[in-house]
């Protein structure tokens, strides 16, 4: 077992035992911190799987402006945790535990009896997980339409983010 | 076999992650708890595709995975903003409450 490995497993563990914390806690802020800690340590594997630049995107985008955004909300909102009903739909919970075991029995009975074999023999150049015009070359050369496509997307979003929020005038 | 890591390793955190996420969609009844899971399944989507695109030595799967955040970008301040009209109008965002489109 090398070092990278062992690193690798721990960062992993560290990301699924926070999750774990985020889907468990009642307080929606305290899941907003313990996905902010998942997230980094996610970040931590992208390195090591040589994605130096998606872990930054990672860390910036993901843990710094969306789930700030989140946090944001919730403190606006002034979302307190959630009061315990003495009514919780049993069917409701007792169908979606089945359904979870089941998906989760068919992932991992395909990722044992996949995990990885029937890749294609590594014969292409491993790229440089510092060079960073390589992701930019592709980006702007292949992907150049989705780029761009993307570019609108996320202006319709802030539009339509504008429009939702704005409150009513009341006439 | 990525610089050491296994492949079955990458895969096996990705459904791990993905399980969890599922799991907080269709427990809880906080809409923001349940939005969040669904952030933590794509995490686990981009994990797997990290993982193959460092085994098949491309930087394709970089590639989606930046679109991938971005539109998550996206979708999160879109649906935020869902959830603050929502409370202006019914004071909850408890998915149990708001059932205005449901049967």
């Amino acid at each position: 077992m090398t070092t990278t490995r062992l690193v690798f497993d721990a960062a992993a563990v560290v990301a699924l035992l926070f999750a774990a914390v985020m889907v468990l806690h009642r307080h929606p802020a305290k899941s907003v911190l313990s996905l902010v800690v998942s997230f980094f340590a996610l970040a931590t594997c992208y390195v090591l799987l040589t994605a130096p630049f998606i872990a930054a995107i990672q860390v910036i985008v993901y843990a710094g402006a969306i789930l700030v955004l989140f946090l944001f909300v919730i403190m606006l909102l002034n979302v307190q945790q959630e009061e315990h009903r003495g009514d919780p739909h049993p069917i409701q919970r007792v169908l979606s535990g089945a359904a979870l075991l089941l998906f989760g029995a068919m992932l991992f009975g395909l990722l044992r009896s996949h995990g990885g074999a029937g890749l294609p023999s590594d014969s292409s150049p491993i790229p440089d997980p510092d060079d960073l015009a390589a992701i930019a070359r592709l980006l702007f050369s292949d992907y150049l339409l989705p780029f761009e496509a993307l570019s609108v997307l996320l202006l319709a979003a802030l539009v339509g983010a504008f429009v939702l929020a704005r409150r009513e005038k009341a006439s | 076999m990525i610089s050491g890591i296994p492949l079955s390793d990458v895969l096996l955190v990705s459904g791990g992650l993905f399980v969890i996420g599922l799991a907080g969609a269709l427990l809880r009844r906080n809409a923001i708890t349940i939005f969040l899971s669904i952030e933590l399944m794509m995490n686990g989507a981009n994990l797997a595709l990290l993982g193959y695109g460092a085994a098949l030595h491309s930087l394709e799967g970089q590639i989606v995975v930046f679109f991938v955040i971005a539109i998550a970008a996206a979708e999160a301040s879109v649906g935020l903003a869902i959830f603050v009209a929502l409370f202006r109008h019914t004071e909850t965002i408890d998915v149990n409450e708001i059932h205005l489109l449901k049967w």
